[in-house]
C-alpha cells in the first residue's frame, strides 16, 4: 500500500540568534501515514508534533530531509494542497461572519464557485451537524460548534487528507464523543486523517496507527495492536483486608484502584489467572470479576516517554 | 485568461474578506467617525473662533480656516487608518492562526500577500472617500461651486498613502506584532515629509569641513535620494488659496501617479521578498 504522506530523514533546527543554542526540533524522522487510516501523532508538549504538521503543510521549511504527499515532493503545488484539509489548533474564526460565510470563504479558496460551492457547504455543515446553526453568527457559537465549523473549512474541498492538530481540547465530554465519531465516519468514507492530539482516551478508541514523538525523535510508530502488547488479567475484588493484599503483593498481585470498598487487582504477566485466584480464596477475599486487561495507549505513552526520558539522562 | 482569472480570484477573495474584517475594526472606525466629527464640526469651529461673522458674508479667512481643519484632518487621520490598517492585517492573522488555514490552502504566499494588500487598499481608499465626500459636501454647500480641486487633491493623497502603506505593510511581513510596522510606518511618513529638509542639511552640511558634518550630510544626502518625498503629493496651499475648480497647477499629475505606483510596487515586492520564506 503506497503512503499518502512520507517522510524520509527529516530534520528542523531552528537556529538561535545572538549565539545562542540551536534548538533540534526534529530530527531524521521517518514517518509513514497510509491511506484510509487514522494515524495518532502524539508526544509531550515541545516534542516536535506542531513542527512536523507545519513543514507538511508549508508553514516552515526543512533542515533536511524529504516529504512526500499523495506521492508528490512539489508539497506546495495546488494540486496536493487541494487534497489537504487542515484544523489548526485553537484557531480563530471571525465573530462577525456566519457559519456558511465561514465555509464559502475558505471554499472559494480552494477555488470553489457557485453551485458546486453552495453543494459542498450544504454537505459538509451536515457533516459535522451544524445545519440548525449555519445561518447564526459565529459569535453566537459554543466552542464545541466552532471546532465543528473548524472541521468542516477543512472539509470543504473533499480533501483524501485531514490533518488535525488537537480536535478535541478543551470540549465537553459530549462535543468530544460527537467529534470522534465525525472522525471515525470520515475514516470509513476512505480518508486519512493525521491527529496530534494529547487526549489518548479519544484517539485511542479511532486510531489505528501511532506514532509517539519525543524531543523530535520518533520513539515508538506502528499499528495500535501491536504496540499495545502489555495484556494481563485483572481482578474486581470487594472489601479485600489490608493483610491479604499485603501477602499478595508479595506474589506479585499489585492493588491497582481501590474505590467504594472494592479494589482492582493485577495479575503479573506469567501468572496464571487459576493461580491467583487460588490466591485470592486463600485470603477469604471476595471475588466480583476476573477480566482480560490490555495496556492502554496512555500506558504506552507513559511508558515510551518514560524510557526516552531515562534514557537521555544517562546519555547525559 | 482562465488562468490569470483564477490566479487572481484567490487575492480577490482574501481582499474583500480583509475589508470586510477591517471596516469593523474599532480603532479605525473611532478614527473614521473623529475625521467625519472634525470635518463636520469645522464649520461651527469657524464661527466660534470668529462669531462676529456668523450669520454675514462668509470671510475668506474663516473658509480658509475650515479649509485647513478639513485638510489637515483628512491627511492626519488617513494616514493613521493607513498605518494602523497596513501595520496589523498579516501580524494579526499570524497571532490568531488564521494565516495557517489561509496558507494550507492552495494560496501561495504571493497571492495571500496580494489579497491582503488590496484589501488594505480597500479600505483606505473607501475611508478617504468618505472623508473627502462629507468635506467635497461641505465646500460646495458653502461656496456654491463643484470644488473639483478636492478631487485631485483627494487622488494624490491616496498616492501618498499608497506609498506609506506598501511600506508599512513590508516592515509588518517581517514582524510578530504590530507595534513595530506601526512605529516604521509614522517613520516613512514623517521622513518622507521631511526630504525637502534633508537636501537641506546636505547643502548645510557641505560648507563645512568637519568630517561628522560631512557623514551626516551623505546621510542626509542618501535618504533624500531613498526615500519617497511625499510632499510632491501636497496640494494643501492650492486648496487654501485657489478657486475651488481650479486645476493643479505646479504638480504633473501623470508623473506623481507613476512616482506613487513604483514606490507602491517596490514596498509590496519588498514584502514579499521578506515573506516568501518567513516561518509561520
Amino acid at each position: 500500500m503506497s503512503a499518502v504522506i512520507q517522510t524520509t530523514k527529516l530534520s528542523k533546527v531552528y537556529e538561535s540568534a545572538w549565539g545562542g543554542q540551536d534548538v533540534h526540533a526534529l530530527k531524521e524522522l521517518d514517518l509513514t501515514v497510509l491511506p484510509g487510516e487514522i494515524f495518532a501523532y502524539l508526544g509531550p508538549n515541545g516534542s516536535g508534533k506542531t513542527t512536523t504538521i507545519k513543514m507538511l503543510l508549508g508553514l516552515i521549511f526543512p533542515s533536511s530531509g524529504e516529504i512526500e504527499i499523495l506521492g508528490s515532493k512539489d508539497i506546495s503545488s495546488s494540486k496536493v494542497k487541494r487534497n489537504i484539509g487542515y484544523l489548526p489548533e485553537g484557531a480563530y474564526y471571525p465573530d462577525f461572519l456566519r457559519g456558511e460565510e465561514i465555509l464559502r470563504y475558505y471554499g472559494k479558496l480552494y477555488g470553489l464557485r457557485g453551485a458546486d460551492l453552495e453543494r459542498r457547504i450544504d454537505q459538509v455543515i451536515e457533516t459535522v451537524g451544524m445545519t440548525h446553526a449555519r445561518s447564526r453568527l459565529l459569535r453566537g457559537y459554543s466552542k464545541g460548534m466552532r471546532q465543528r465549523i473548524g472541521l468542516a473549512q477543512a472539509l470543504i474541498s473533499d480533501p483524501q487528507i485531514l490533518i488535525l492538530d488537537e480536535p478535541t481540547t478543551g470540549l465537553d465530554p459530549i462535543a468530544r464523543k460527537e467529534i470522534r465519531d465525525i472522525l471515525a465516519h470520515l475514516r470509513d468514507n476512505g480518508k486519512t486523517l493525521l491527529i496530534s492530539s494529547h487526549e489518548l482516551l479519544e484517539v485511542e478508541l479511532i486510531s489505528n496507527r501511532v506514532g509517539i514523538l519525543y524531543q523530535g525523535v520518533l520513539q515508538a510508530f506502528g499499528d495500535m495492536d501491536s504496540l499495545l502488547t502489555n495484556r494481563d488479567i485483572s481482578i474486581n475484588v470487594s472489601n479485600p483486608p489490608a493483610a491479604a493484599l499485603a501477602i499478595l503483593e508479595e506474589k506479585g498481585i499489585r492493588k491497582e484502584d481501590e474505590a467504594g470498598g472494592s479494589a482492582k487487582l493485577r495479575v503479573p504477566e506469567g501468572m496464571s489467572v487459576y493461580d491467583a485466584l487460588e490466591l485470592c480464596k486463600s485470603q477469604s477475599i471476595q471475588l466480583v470479576s476476573v477480566a482480560p486487561r490490555r495496556e492502554t495507549l496512555e500506558e504506552l505513552f507513559v511508558r515510551t516517554v518514560g524510557a526516552a526520558e531515562a534514557k537521555e539522562k544517562v546519555a547525559q | 485568461m482562465n488562468a490569470l482569472t483564477d490566479f487572481f480570484r484567490g487575492p480577490w477573495t482574501i481582499a474583500v474578506y480583509t475589508w470586510r474584517e477591517g471596516m469593523r475594526k474599532k480603532t479605525l472606525v473611532g478614527f473614521l467617525i473623529l475625521s467625519l466629527l472634525v470635518i463636520f464640526g469645522s464649520s461651527f469651529l469657524a464661527a466660534f473662533l470668529d462669531p462676529s461673522m456668523v450669520g454675514d458674508v462668509e470671510s475668506d479667512m474663516n473658509l480658509k480656516l475650515i479649509k485647513d481643519i478639513c485638510v489637515t484632518a483628512i491627511a492626519l487621520f488617513g494616514v493613521l487608518i493607513t498605518i494602523f490598517t497596513s501595520a496589523s492585517v498579516v501580524p494579526n492573522e499570524v497571532e490568531n492562526r488564521v494565516i495557517y488555514t489561509v496558507l494550507s490552502k492552495p494560496v501561495r504566499r504571493f497571492q495571500y500577500l496580494l489579497g491582503k494588500f488590496i484589501g488594505v487598499q480597500l479600505i483606505v481608499l473607501i475611508n478617504l472617500a468618505l472623508m473627502t465626500g462629507l468635506f467635497f459636501i461641505a465646500l460646495l454647500v458653502r461656496q456654491s461651486v463643484m470644488p473639483t480641486l478636492l478631487l485631485w487633491s483627494a487622488m494624490l493623497t491616496y498616492f501618498e498613502f499608497l506609498i506609506v502603506s506598501a511600506f508599512t505593510f513590508a516592515v509588518s511581513c517581517t514582524a510578530s506584532s504590530s507595534i513595530l510596522p506601526t512605529i516604521g510606518g509614522l517613520f516613512i511618513y514623517l521622513t518622507g515629509n521631511l526630504t525637502e529638509y534633508l537636501k537641506d542639511v546636505n547643502v548645510r552640511a557641505g560648507q563645512t569641513d568637519q568630517w561628522l558634518d560631512w557623514l551626516i550630510g551623505k546621510t542626509a544626502s542618501f535618504l533624500a535620494a531613498v526615500l519617497p518625498n511625499l510632499q510632491n503629493f501636497s496640494l494643501k496651499t492650492q486648496i487654501l488659496n485657489g478657486q475651488p475648480n481650479d486645476p493643479p497647477t505646479d504638480v504633473l499629475i501623470p508623473n506623481l501617479i507613476c512616482y506613487g505606483l513604483l514606490y507602491g510596487l517596490s514596498g509590496f515586492l519588498l514584502s514579499y521578498w521578506l515573506f516568501r520564506r518567513k516561518e509561520m
